[in-house]
């Protein structure tokens, strides 16, 4: 199984005539998600990438059926174009982009639990079910179907992270990119729950960063009893404090957001966690092969992994 | 975008929130030409914490006092900052110091109202302030305030005032997109009125397309920044320097500091974050480029980008051209992968430029090539 998308997901895009909604219309199209109808108010074209277009939400989801949506418009109407879309009965919308006010992501949030739906974002490449279909732009060589759920505050390190998975062979469930700002759709907790439920996902992978407290929730979730073997890769123990490292919530303000005291609280919560992208793989085979019944499978450490906190 | 007391008192007045009526002066003499009420308050307009501790508030008894304490004030350096010009007010006799804070917190999935009885400039040693999450500023509910102040504040009437002023924070940081709105102190006065005797608030740069005054800030906050700073902001390039000797060129904030911390593993120290993402056009990366030849320290480029949305033919087509027509004989490493990435090595096939495979081999060279520069 996978989280929130699959193969029988039916995808809306909104501002599918601009340039990012066009590459992306033939970009999901050709990973085979089903891509029903597209978006555009001011509608120049009937069809982009030989998809239907509609001039409102509405009027895309009644002719199409559609039940999720990716949204490609600037940050400055965004929140008119996401409220929009959990107002046609939509459940599940993608918001990729980035610049957006702190007030609309608050308004943007609140208008997902109204309406009892998801969001997922801003500021994320989106999120991908391997094998069956994909609501962003991150680059679909990167992933390969199997058993890790990955969640990720960066795009770009996602990308990098699950490039050495599937080279290394380790596939995933469903790759979710939660966004670097501190106001957000999908929160690591409610990612974590989500593919906690999931059964073919065996373990979990949380890519973070300084800044912020989102990496306390991983820690929290890994150590509650019954929880599945995490592991982390923490970024940024090179950034200077009191600098912003370009994702808002990037910012070293307090002694928690720093990388010593995430890793810390990783570390003791037994989350198999690393400070550098080149140990990923192997504190992920380790959480793998903490799953009794994963050890004589086809696992095995090649590189000896010891977590530890860095300098 | 931090604010200036000066500036931030201005927002609280303008939301109801009583403020002192104050001045700004950028000159010591100007103090002469205003007719005042003695004592006053001289205080440093920096955007650096721990302004009070390193003598940027001083009580001033006469003119003479207010002008010397000004001029001292206004040649003090707060961290790397000197104040453009201090704030003149009259001095508060203070009788209790709060802490009130309203902002933006992930677990509210939006405000947050922070209060303690206790505030003034050791606020970090005390017990943390207590917190009413509010969410969005239309579900503030006094009675779930109240709820939380019953047992640390016990003065009923400092409680009713703290949450009217709450009201007012909240309505102030959603309408005119504040981060954060801190007050401390929030003074109590003798008569028992309550005072925002300070004023920290943050604005949201974001919203600067609907907001003049945001925008104008960060015009003016961008002129007063070093020039290579200020022409990559101007150039929407993410630019922090650092002490280091490797110049990094990359997309995508995640993968910026990924590559900073294999740089410091490998033994060597990032120049710099540079993050293009948010223009990934040829215009870009050429401003890029001419920052970091232009930086004596930086010693090689490394250029390492993982794209999705950017797509790694064009990003390679753009090198192509930039390291043709540069002039700086600055050494480069690339190292590019994702959408479309196969088709990099064609792309530079001839030119005697090569795409590292792993970002670890391509920092192990950039680094190498720093040692070699450092013996020479």
């Amino acid at each position: 199984m996978s989280v929130l998308i699959d193969q029988r997901t039916r995808f809306v895009i909104q501002g599918i005539t601009g340039n990012v909604g066009r590459f992306s219309a033939r970009d999901m199209k050709g990973y085979g998600t089903a891509v029903a109808g597209g978006v555009s108010v001011n509608k120049r074209d009937s069809d982009v990438e030989g998809v239907p277009v509609f001039p409102d939400a509405r009027a895309a989801c009644g002719a199409t059926g559609a039940d999720a949506s990716v949204v490609y418009v600037p940050a400055a109407t965004a929140l008119d174009h996401v409220v929009e879309a959990f107002e046609a009965g939509i459940k599940l919308v993608v918001y990729p982009g980035d610049g957006l006010p702190l007030r609309d992501a608050i308004e943007m949030r609140a208008a997902a639990n109204a309406n009892g739906a998801i969001l997922v974002g801003p500021n994320t490449p989106g999120l991908i079910s391997p094998g069956k279909a994909k609501a962003g732009f991150m680059p679909s060589f990167c992933y390969t179907p199997g058993p890790l759920g990955v969640i990720s505050r960066s795009g770009s390190l996602s990308y990098e992270a699950c490039f050495r998975l599937t080279t290394a062979g380790l596939g995933q469930t469903t790759v979710i990119g939660i966004g670097g700002d501190p106001v957000k759709g999908v929160s690591p907790a409610e990612a974590l729950a989500l593919l906690h439920a999931d059964p073919e996902t065996r373990a979990i992978v949380y890519l973070g960063e300084i800044g912020g407290n989102d990496e306390y929730a991983v820690a929290c979730y890994a150590s509650t009893p019954g929880a599945k073997p995490v592991a982390a890769l923490i970024v940024g123990r090179q950034a200077p404090k009191g600098k912003k490292m370009g994702h808002a919530a990037a910012l070293i303000g307090s002694h928690a957001d720093t990388h010593p005291a995430k890793m810390k609280a990783l570390l003791r919560a037994g989350v198999h966690a690393t400070g550098t992208v080149t140990e990923l793989v192997a504190a992920v085979k380790a959480a793998i092969l903490s799953i009794p019944e994963m050890v004589d499978k086809s696992f095995t450490l090649d590189v000896p992994f010891s977590p530890r906190e860095r300098g | 975008m931090l604010l200036t007391e000066y500036e931030g008192k201005s927002l609280l007045r303008d939301a109801g929130v009583p403020v002192s009526d104050g001045f700004l002066v950028r000159t010591a003499d100007a103090i002469t030409r205003r007719k005042l009420t003695y004592p006053v308050a001289v205080k440093a307009q920096v955007a650096s914490a721990g302004r009070g501790k390193a003598g940027g508030v001083v009580r001033a008894a006469t003119p003479a006092k207010a002008r010397s304490a000004a001029r001292r004030i206004l040649a003090m350096c707060f961290g790397a900052e000197r104040p453009a010009a201090v704030l003149i007010e009259p001095w508060l006799v203070i009788k209790r110091e709060l802490y009130l804070c309203v902002t933006v917190d992930p677990a509210a999935q939006g405000y947050v109202v922070l209060y303690a009885p206790r505030g003034g400039i050791d606020i970090e040693r005390g017990k943390p302030p207590v917190r009413y999450d509010v969410g969005p500023a239309r579900d503030f509910r006094a009675y779930r305030l109240r709820e939380i102040l019953r047992d640390i504040e016990p003065d009923a009437s400092v409680r009713e005032k703290v949450i009217a002023l709450a009201r007012r924070l909240v309505e102030l940081a959603s309408t005119r997109d504040c981060v954060t709105v801190e007050i401390n102190p929030l003074a109590q006065l003798d008569d028992g009125s309550l005072i925002a005797a300070d004023a920290k608030i943050v604005r949201d740069e974001y919203a600067a397309f609907r907001a003049p005054d945001i925008a104008a800030s960060i015009a003016s906050a961008t002129r007063q920044q070093p020039r290579p700073i200020a022409r990559a902001l101007a150039g929407d390039l993410m630019l922090v320097w650092l002490d280091g000797e490797v110049g990094l060129i990359s997309g995508g904030a995640g993968m910026t500091m990924a590559t900073m911390d294999l740089i410091g593993d490998a033994g060597g120290r990032p120049a710099c974050f540079l993050d293009c993402s948010n223009n990934p056009t040829p215009a870009g990366y050429r401003l890029a480029f001419d920052l970091l030849d232009q930086a004596p320290a930086v010693k090689v480029i490394l250029v390492s980008i993982f794209g999705g949305l950017t797509q790694m033919d064009r990003v390679a087509r753009v090198m192509k051209d930039i390291m043709q027509q540069r002039r700086a004989r600055k050494p480069v490493v690339f190292r590019l992968n994702g959408t479309n990435a196969k088709q990099v090595a064609d792309i530079f096939a001839g030119t005697g430029l090569s795409n590292h495979a792993t970002l670890e081999s391509a920092v192990a060279e950039s680094v190498a090539i720093t040692r070699k520069a450092g013996r020479r």
